[in-house]
Order: structure tokens, then C-alpha cells, then sequence
């Protein structure tokens, strides 16, 4: 009709963890998603465009093995193929692992959208050696299988022009699976009690779900029929429940696909990846090499190759100068000073520019060689398949204080950023030890609080090679500490959720994703700080440099800076943090403007202590402050602001996850008190074994650090009477 | 003079700065991630 719209059209991937999906999803859409190894990661759908079809979008459900109930991304993905009935599903499977990927794919063709199968990772599976035929597997399953390669972009364009036709004709695909005998039996008898709620196309999906007594399905029904009887007959009759009758018909129909469509090639020999994890996930190496592939990423990002990169753009581009093919390049605060002198611009408004905005942001873009460094590893590690890995190590430890290894899996990702790591604590199936992740995740230290770690180290302990590592384990140990002391209370208890995950294969990364991966985050932090962290700036030199001078509020010179606005409020604090070491107002403002995001911390240090000052007797850049505050002060400012509340944002995401006011306010205070009192150890302990002065502060330090142990090592009592009930339960 | 146009440079910047962390505030975007949504598993929801 002259003038109709065309339709749109949704095509949803589905898929397995792991199976390719989002570098697929990457490929259709043009769009830059993260790849990551490990479950948890796309908790929500994300969709885009086809490219070449405006018309159509493509939805990336979240990786799930299976439609039944039990993990919130199989509900989410579950629930939109129910709801929102997309044209047509785009089943991804991964070839190396057929038979695991091949259980989701017989429920997705029970719910009569149109299903197109693309076999990934083709390009793996010819240098295996195993061999797939993919016509007869298409067959087998009655819906079209092509062979793609998500990685190499083989196969895409042709997948794609496919699904959109298979979409476009709405054609549901002859599909084959039938149940034993008795069991399809039943399932007639139920699709006749449904016929007059649930459409035919969905009766069968529907009829199996409401056999295996699933509750949720259940619930979206207005009306449900009673098969007590017909399931009670049938688990006699075949001496089993009905979800594993179900599960087992399943994987027998697998197995006879498998058995003529897939030829592994060295049955039984192990793989490179199988080889690998013989000593990467050994039971006792895997934890030290997790330390020392750590303590590398650190070690070279901070320590030595970050520290070059960034004392180039600390000392060179946001200082003197720089050499550029043996010509002298100036740095941006002499380029500014030189120009803004040039043109007349008043003093006030200089120091506000170089000052404020120079001084401040320049400061945590002097950092940005380090981060680009650290996420360049941290990408490696998750494309390579490393990362995935880790969750299982940290699963043995993990347990002996009652949390799982999925716990680990939002810390992981908190290491990039804090809000999608306490939001991928929605995977976690038990309430208490969500919240519990939820708390802790945090502890680990974020791409944000990487400048503050390598101001600290460079400035405050010239580089050494054990600060910026350290960092790193201080927030690990915070994590393992914390879970031990709250799984003793009541509020936490409980016994650790089980926690199985599949392994992806170990692959190279391709330069391309980690080059990209490592840029997107890289770019974020430079936009935040040409967003956020410049306003921020604006707005603390403002209250640096202006304040009460004999009872007249004016600009102040650079000696007065002590009468400032910011200077009134930081002093009413400061005296919280002298137990600390660091009782200056300058560190107490600079840890409170880290709330807004914690490279403010970097910058806010960088405009009090006069960043943007090139000093003419050629003294570091940072100087001045390595002169007001030593390092044990240093480095317990360090320690706290790694520990304590993270950035707004953080805690906005804290407490939505929470959605709770006394939960979200318990863990905004656990956070800061946990991060004070080990603070005020570090410091008081340093002193004491330094210096060897005993003072009020070293005498709290005692009693919190015996406080602490005990803590740690208190018996549980719940514990040992839940062992007591259980015993005489057996008995 | 100069005064007077480094003044108005800044002012339109740090104008057009607050009025994008705004209007990403208005479509429940985050204003202090640095806009990297794909790496964020759904904390804003952009419409």
C-alpha cells in the first residue's frame, strides 16, 4: 500500500556463555560490545540494528544454557521469547562444544518462532581436526544450520540475509524431537487442557514446562490445570521426575544427533586448553599464579612501563615540555600560560585555567598511559579465556568462608568499573550473599582509582615496585576478610550456593578486540575527565582559591589558600583523619571530592598542590605533595580511599541493587568503617614498628587489630548447631 | 578584551559541558561513567 511502513522485524540471539554470541551480535550490528569469558556479563538484553537493514533489530539475550527457571538470565531471556515474540531466533552454537549447546537449542524450537542455527567457531573446529556436517545436522533438527565464524567474519553476511527471510516468512521449521512414547502421551493430554489459553504454537513449549512443574510458567497462566495425576503415572512408570525424564529424553536425542552428524577427531587426547588448565587451575598453583599474573598486570601498568608513559605526559605533556623528532614540543600548562599572556587575559581567569582546570584535569590525564596499559591486560586476560578461569580458582577459597565463585565474577568485572560489578551481583541466586558481593565488590580497585594508586606510588614511594600490587591484594583481602567476618553473623550465614561454569577454551585475541576493548575504556575515562572531573574542578578551585581574609571574602594569593572556602570546610573534617596520619584538610577535601568520582582525588591534589606549576629548579611535578605527607600517610590515605564508599555512581548502583534503605546505608557505613579502621592500623602499626612511638591511636590500633583476628577466627555458632541438627538428623 | 573572550570560551564550554551531563541524566544515563553503556550491563537505560 502506497505509503504503509514496512514492517520492523526482531531477530533475538540466542546462545550459550561463551558460544560467540556478542561478537556476533558486534558483527551484525556494527556496534562495540565487550566480549567477556565468563557468565554474568550481559545481565540485560542489549539490541541494535542490522547493518544494511534499518528495519530490523537484533536483541542479544543473555548467554543462558538452558529456558528452564533457575538463574535470572534465563528468566530475562525466557520471559522476552514468551512476551515479545520476536519474528525469528538466531540460535548460536558453539561447534567445539556441540552437545552442551545443542540442549538450549531443542527448547528454543519448542516455542514456535522461527529458528535459524549458526554453528560459531568453525574456524576452531577445522584446526581440531573434528569434522561437522552441517547439512545433515540441518536435517536432524528440521530448521536451516549454517557454518560461521564470529571471530573472522565468515558466514555473517549470509546467516544474516537468512534470518531476515525466515523472519519476513514467518516460517516455524519441521521440527523433529520426539519424546519416548509415554512421555508424548502426557503431553497430548496436557496440551489438550491448555487449547483454550495458550496458542498452538506455543502449546507444546507450554505443555513440557507445565510437565516439568515449572512454577514460573505456571504463574503466567490464568488458569492452570491439575496434573497430578498424569505426572504422578508417569514418574512410576518411568521411575524418575519429570524433569529429569525431560532432561534425559533430551541429551538421548542429542547423543543420536551427534552420533551422525559430529566426528571428533583424538577422542580422548587432551587439548591445549585441557593442558593449560592442568596448571593454571591446579589445586595448588592456580592461586599463586593468580597472584603473580596480578602482580605483573600491576607491576608493568604502574610500576614500569606506565610509569615511563606517564612521567612523559605528567613531566612532558602537562609540564615543560616534550622532545618530538629532536624538536622541543611545550606542555600544555606553558602553551596556555604563554597564550593566555599573549592575549591579556586577567590574572583571576589564568589561575582558574591553568590552575583549575590545567591543574586538576591535566593531573588524572597524566595517568591515562597507565590505565590504557592496565586495560590492555585486563582485556587479554578475559579474551584469552584466563579471567573465566579465575572465578573457579577462587571458588575453592571462596568456599571456606561460605560464598561461591560467583561471587568473584562481579569483582572481576568491578575491576574495569565498579557499577557494572555490583550490578552483575544480580546472577547471584541467594539473597544474602548478593548482598554480601554487593558490599565487597567495591574492595577491589576500579580503572578510577588507578591514578590515585599510581600518585601514591610514584610520588610517595618513587615508584616502588610493591605499592601499586599491593594495592590490589589489600582490596582482595578486604573481600576475603569481610566474607569471613559476616558469614559468622546472622544476617549472612548460610551455606554457599552451588557454582558450576563452563570453561571456555583459551584463544588468542585478536589485536583488533583488545586494541578496542582497551580503547573504549580508555576513552570513557577521558571523556569523564573532560566532563565530570572539569566541572569539578572548576568548582574546587573556585572554593580553593577564594575565602575570608580580615572578615573580606576575595581571591586569595597562593599562601593564603589556608583561608579558603574549601579549606573551612576541609579543616571542620580533617581532625577525623588525624588518627590516619593524613589530618590535613587538603586530604580530607581531596578524599571527600573522590565521591564524585575518584580520580577528583587526583585532581583536587592536583590544583591544591599546584600541578600546573612547572618548577623552574626542574623538582618532580608532584613534588609538593611528596613534601606534606609521608608515605606510611600515604599510603593509609591510599588504603582508605581504595576501601571506602566509591563514587556516586557506584552507590547509586549499591543502592538500587540493594533496594532497601537500611541495606543500602549498612553498606555504605560497613564500607567506610571497614575502611577506616584498617586505615588507622596501617598508619598506627607503621608508626609503632618505624618509629617506634606508642601513642592512644597505636593503643585503638591494637585493640582493633585483636578485634579483628577475633572476628576471624570466632567459631560460628549457628554453624556448629546447624552440624549438630544435621548429625541427629541422619541419626 | 582578552578577558572577555577566554571568559566566553570557557562560559560556552562549561555551558555545553553541564547541559550534555544533564541531558544524559534526562535519558537515565549515568553522568559520571564517561558514557562507556556497552561495557555496563544495563546499569542506564537508554532509550
Amino acid at each position: 500500500m502506497k505509503g504503509a511502513r514496512a514492517m520492523s522485524i526482531k531477530i533475538a540471539l540466542a546462545g550459550n556463555p561463551n558460544c560467540g554470541k556478542t561478537t556476533l551480535f558486534n558483527a551484525l550490528t556494527g556496534s562495540n560490545q565487550f566480549v567477556g569469558n565468563w557468565p554474568g556479563v550481559t545481565v540485560e538484553k542489549k539490541e541494535g540494528k542490522l547493518k544494511g537493514h534499518k528495519d530490523v533489530t537484533i536483541v542479544d539475550l543473555p548467554g543462558i544454557y538452558s529456558l528452564s527457571p533457575y538463574t535470572l538470565e534465563e528468566v530475562v531471556a525466557r520471559n522476552y521469547l514468551l512476551e515479545e515474540k520476536p519474528d525469528a531466533i538466531l540460535n548460536i552454537v558453539d561447534g567445539t562444544n556441540i552437545e552442551r549447546n545443542l540442549y538450549l537449542s531443542t527448547q528454543l524450537m519448542e516455542l514456535g518462532i522461527p529458528v535459524i542455527m549458526a554453528v560459531n567457531m568453525l574456524d576452531v573446529l577445522e584446526k581440531t581436526g573434528d569434522e561437522l556436517h552441517i547439512k545433515q545436522l540441518s536435517q536432524k533438527l528440521g530448521c536451516e544450520v549454517i557454518g560461521i565464524s564470529a571471530l573472522k567474519g565468515l558466514g555473517i553476511k549470509e546467516v544474516a540475509e537468512k534470518a531476515v527471510g525466515l523472519a519476513k516468512s514467518k516460517k516455524i521449521g519441521s521440527f523433529k524431537h520426539e519424546f519416548d512414547l509415554r512421555v508424548e502421551n502426557v503431553l497430548k493430554a496436557i496440551e489438550k487442557k491448555i487449547e483454550g489459553e495458550i496458542p498452538l504454537k506455543e502449546r507444546r513449549f507450554f505443555a513440557i514446562k507445565l510437565l516439568e512443574r515449572d512454577e514460573k510458567i505456571a504463574a503466567q497462566m490464568k488458569k492452570v490445570p491439575d496434573l497430578s495425576e498424569e505426572i504422578k503415572k508417569l514418574e512410576e512408570d518411568m521411575e524418575d521426575d519429570t524433569e529429569s525424564i525431560i532432561t534425559n529424553e533430551r541429551y538421548s536425542y542429542i547423543s543420536s544427533i551427534i552420533g551422525s552428524c559430529y566426528k571428533k577427531k583424538g577422542q580422548g587426547k587432551l587439548t591445549v586448553s585441557d593442558k593449560l588448565d592442568k596448571v593454571l587451575t591446579n589445586r595448588y598453583l592456580a592461586l599463586p599464579i593468580f597472584a603473580l599474573i596480578m602482580f605483573l598486570v600491576y607491576y608493568v601498568s604502574v610500576t614500569t612501563v606506565g610509569t615511563w608513559a606517564t612521567d612523559w605526559a605528567n613531566e612532558g605533556v602537562f609540564g615543560e615540555g616534550w622532545s618530538l623528532f629532536g624538536l622541543t614540543v611545550p606542555g600544555i600548562p606553558v602553551l596556555v600560560e604563554a597564550g593566555l599572556s599573549a592575549i591579556g587575559c586577567a590574572a583571576w581567569l589564568q589561575g582558574l585555567i591553568l590552575d583549575g582546570i590545567v591543574g586538576g584535569v591535566g593531573a588524572v590525564l597524566g595517568f591515562v598511559p597507565q590505565m590504557l596499559i592496565l586495560f590492555l591486560f585486563l582485556a587479554f586476560l578475559e579474551a584469552c579465556g584466563y579471567m573465566a578461569r579465575v572465578a573457579f580458582i577462587m571458588d575453592r577459597l571462596f568456599r571456606k568462608f561460605g560464598l561461591s565463585g560467583k561471587s568473584f565474577i562481579p569483582m572481576l568485572i568491578g575491576s574495569g568499573c565498579g557499577v557494572p560489578g555490583i550490578m552483575a551481583s544480580r546472577t547471584i541466586e541467594s539473597d544474602r550473599d548478593r548482598k554480601m558481593t554487593i558490599m565487597t565488590t567495591t574492595f577491589v580497585p576500579c580503572g578510577a582509582k588507578l591514578p590515585i594508586i599510581a600518585l601514591i606510588a610514584g610520588a610517595l614511594f618513587d615508584g616502588a615496585w610493591w605499592v601499586a600490587p599491593s594495592a590490589y591484594f589489600v582490596g582482595i583481602m578486604a573481600i576475603i576478610c569481610s566474607g569471613i567476618i559476616l558469614k559468622k553473623t546472622q544476617m549472612f550465614a548460610g551455606d554457599p550456593a552451588p557454582f558450576v561454569m563452563e570453561l571456555p577454551s583459551y584463544h588468542m585475541p585478536t589485536v583488533e578486540n583488545l586494541l578496542r576493548s582497551m580503547w573504549e575504556r580508555g576513552w570513557s575515562f577521558i571523556k569523564k575527565a573532560g566532563t565530570i572531573i572539569l566541572v569539578s574542578s572548576i568548582v574546587i578551585w573556585f572554593m580553593s582559591y577564594f575565602g575570608f581574609v580580615d572578615g573580606q571574602f576575595r581571591m586569595l594569593e597562593d599562601m593564603e589558600l589556608g583561608n579558603s572556602v574549601l579549606a573551612l570546610l576541609g579543616s571542620s573534617i580533617s581532625w577525623l583523619f588525624i588518627p590516619l596520619g593524613w589530618g590535613d584538610w587538603q586530604s580530607a577535601v581531596a578524599a571527600i571530592t573522590g565521591l564524585v568520582a575518584k580520580e577528583n582525588v587526583v585532581g583536587t591534589f592536583g590544583i591544591l598542590y599546584g600541578f600546573a606549576e612547572v618548577a623552574e629548579d626542574g623538582s618532580e611535578i608532584w613534588g609538593t605533595l611528596a613534601s606534606s605527607m609521608s608515605g606510611l600517610a600515604g599510603y593509609s590515605f591510599l588504603v582508605f580511599n581504595l576501601l571506602c564508599a566509591p563514587c556516586f555512581a557506584a552507590i547509586g548502583a549499591i543502592k538500587r541493587e540493594m533496594n532497601n534503605t537500611k541495606w543500602f546505608w549498612f553498606a555504605i557505613g560497613y564500607q567506610t568503617v571497614f575502611a577506616y579502621l584498617v586505615s588507622l592500623c596501617v598508619y598506627q602499626w607503621g608508626m609503632l614498628l618505624t618509629q617506634g612511638t606508642f601513642t592512644i591511636g597505636t593503643l585503638a590500633a591494637l585493640l582493633i587489630t585483636f578485634l579483628f583476628i577475633y572476628l576471624l577466627v570466632k567459631p560460628y555458632k549457628e554453624g556448629s548447631y546447624l552440624e549438630r541438627k544435621k548429625t541427629m538428623e541422619l541419626k | 578584551m582578552g578577558t572577555f573572550i577566554v571568559g566566553s570560551i570557557l562560559l560556552i564550554l562549561v555551558g555545553s559541558i553541564i547541559k550534555s551531563l544533564i541531558k544524559d541524566k534526562k535519558q537515565g544515563k549515568s553522568i559520571q561513567c564517561g558514557d562507556a553503556c556497552k561495557n555496563c550491563s544495563g546499569h542506564c537505560h537508554v532509550k
